[in-house]
């Protein structure tokens, strides 16, 4: 080092050629585990050499609650209770592909009732994540205002959950054979079981014209705002073959243009009956995973508008054994949550609780991919990266 | 679905189709060979997950297999094509004494993060990968808590209180039929 305060250096300084490459040391930068923008605790150690951000390592963990474990000292029913947790901005749809994974190793058929009953309610936790994420998003990109409008939003839609299931967030409502008694219903007697609460096919139709209005509101609001296409597009791109090899699902995978939808290509719930499109985006860079969520919050609305016109009736629940075994066997049951790819490994050895079970989330593997997006991006982008990413620490961490 | 089926029923005699889900056991020595085939041959170019299974007689939690296994761990990845339904699930199985697999992040890049959780919570080790580091477990953790024999610390402290919910309540006992939750 050269001491600068020494008079003689102080006139080679002032000689030197101001083309003089200064020689940088990289800089290690914490980013979390308690930073708003990483959605619980997750921690990013880079390497920060002036703007530029290279060596991203996430450091997770910090919310690893070890369901996996957890569930091979549970029964079946009990396990529901679990999951609705793993990915809490969307509890419903958590519970989804594990129940329809008991039904398939135990062959039950769930009534259609049932069926419409979860899909509406799955739709509904779409929404309200979406809307979790649009203001989010925004909020970490700099604009205060559409947090405000989005909870307002998501609120309407969190009642609509919360009058069926008596939860708004975590609703354990599912049941293997079907759904549990609506909880607004009033008292359940065996020969009268209680369905949906009176009121529920007018304020649904109404909560989802509201959320129409609102992806309106944001198209407008976000996305025609200069300052927030000059943050997103282009940054953060991501190729559809980087995307697959990764894991990465849902959204993100769709916004890099691979028109990719559980809720079409299987059949955990009859999606086949209704009409809508699936949004995909074009450049795959934040812009577009922020496009194409706003339009499937518009998609979903309409499944739920569709649904509630077309609802089956019939009995709630299909005959079930009184102490739940499964079956020896088994199955692989994934489903299109809101962060992508949800799915549940059942390993069951006849018993009351499973063998094994593997729990693949989302977020897990669409995180995976940060290093690699965020390698020599610039500082401000991280958080404009990692908030496009959409995920919930429980959904990584399990 | 079926049509897929039969298309890797012609590569893989011992393919199974089993609850919707098709599984095709294979060598640990062929684990990599079969990865490359699939992705490149069948177009299985996403990489859903990887997992391992303690198979084991002696557990200190859950329920012990009802029919006598032998011991080993089992390894089962998932594959699919995202632009339809085919998805498949290969298993192979490594010895107990000195788990170890070569790593699949040279064919799935995905694979890193899969590979490290089951390292830490296996304690199998995978030959060449880039940075077999714990996941999600602090440092200097010990033990390998997804192990058969890995005992939940409070279950020993105190009985499991949701034994009692399997019982049933009494007001249901005349009908052992239907349940309404």
């Amino acid at each position: 080092m050269v001491n600068a305060l020494d008079p003689q250096n102080i006139k080679n300084f002032s000689e030197a050629s101001v083309s003089v490459e200064i020689e940088t040391e990289d800089m290690t930068l914490n980013i979390g585990p308690q930073h708003p923008s990483t959605h619980g605790v997750l921690r990013l150690v880079a390497k920060v050499d002036g703007e530029k951000v290279h060596d991203v390592k996430p450091v997770l963990g910090y919310m690893h609650r070890g369901y996996e474990k957890l569930a091979e000292v549970r029964t079946y029913p009990q396990i529901t209770t679990l999951v609705n947790r793993i990915d809490w901005v969307a509890g419903f749809s958590n519970e989804i592909p594990f129940i329809a994974g008991a039904e398939r190793l135990m062959e039950i058929e769930v009534p259609d009732r049932a069926k419409y009953i979860r899909l509406i309610l799955t739709e509904m936790a779409r929404i309200s994540s979406h809307f979790v994420f649009n203001g989010a998003y925004a909020l970490e990109v700099g604009a205060l205002t559409p947090i405000f409008y989005a909870m307002e939003d998501r609120e309407r839609v969190l009642d609509l959950i919360e009058s069926v299931t008596g939860g708004r967030f975590h609703p354990n409502f599912n049941r293997i054979g079907g759904v549990k008694p609506a909880a607004g219903a009033g008292p359940t007697t065996k020969k009268n079981i209680q369905d949906l609460p009176a009121g529920f096919y007018r304020d649904t139709k109404i909560a989802m014209q509201k959320v129409i209005e609102a992806a309106d509101q944001f198209q407008n609001l976000i996305g025609g705002n200069e300052v927030f296409k000059k943050r997103t597009k282009d940054v953060g791109v991501l190729t559809p073959e980087i995307a697959e090899a990764f894991g990465v699902s849902g959204p993100i995978l769709r916004a890099s243009g691979v028109k990719s939808d559980l809720r079409t290509q299987t059949d955990y719930l009859p999606y086949d009956q209704f009409e809508y499109e699936i949004p995909v985006g074009e450049n795959g860079d934040c812009y577009d995973r922020w496009d194409v969520r706003v339009k499937e919050m518009v998609e979903s609305a309409k499944i739920v508008l569709q649904a509630i016109d077309s609802m089956p009736s019939g009995p709630l629940q299909a005959k079930v054994p009184k102490v739940i075994k499964v079956p020896k066997g088994r199955t692989y049951v994934r489903a299109e949550n809101p962060k992508g790819e949800m799915g549940y490994y059942i390993i069951s050895d006849g018993g009351l609780g499973p063998y094994r079970l593997k729990v693949r989330t989302a977020s897990f593997s669409n995180i995976s991919i940060l290093p690699n997006l965020l390698e020599g991006a610039l500082l401000p982008d991280l958080i404009a990266i990692m908030g496009s990413l959409d995920f919930v620490l429980g959904d990584v961490d399990r | 679905m079926e049509d897929f089926f039969n298309n890797i029923k012609e590569s893989f005699t011992n393919a199974v189709l089993e609850f919707e889900t098709i599984n095709i056991k294979v060598d640990s020595t062929q684990w990599i060979e079969t990865h490359e085939q699939l992705r490149d041959e069948f177009n299985l170019k996403f990489f859903s997950w990887l997992s391992a299974v303690d198979w084991d007689n002696d557990v200190s939690v859950g329920e012990a297999p009802k029919e006598s296994v032998t011991p080993c761990f089992e390894l089962i990845t998932c594959l699919s094509d995202v632009e339809n339904t085919n998805l498949i699930t290969v298993s192979t199985t490594i010895d107990k004494s000195e788990p170890q697999i070569d790593s699949l992040v040279g064919t799935y890049e995905g694979a890193n993060w899969h590979e490290r959780e089951a390292y830490e919570m296996f304690g199998i080790s995978f030959a060449n990968h880039p940075n077999l580091e714990k996941l999600y477990l602090p440092d200097g953790y010990e033990g390998n808590p997804m192990l058969k024999s890995f005992e939940l610390i409070s279950r020993e402290v105190k009985p499991w209180p949701g034994d009692v919910d399997v019982e049933g309540m009494p007001e249901d006992s005349e009908s052992g039929e239907q349940v309404d939750g």
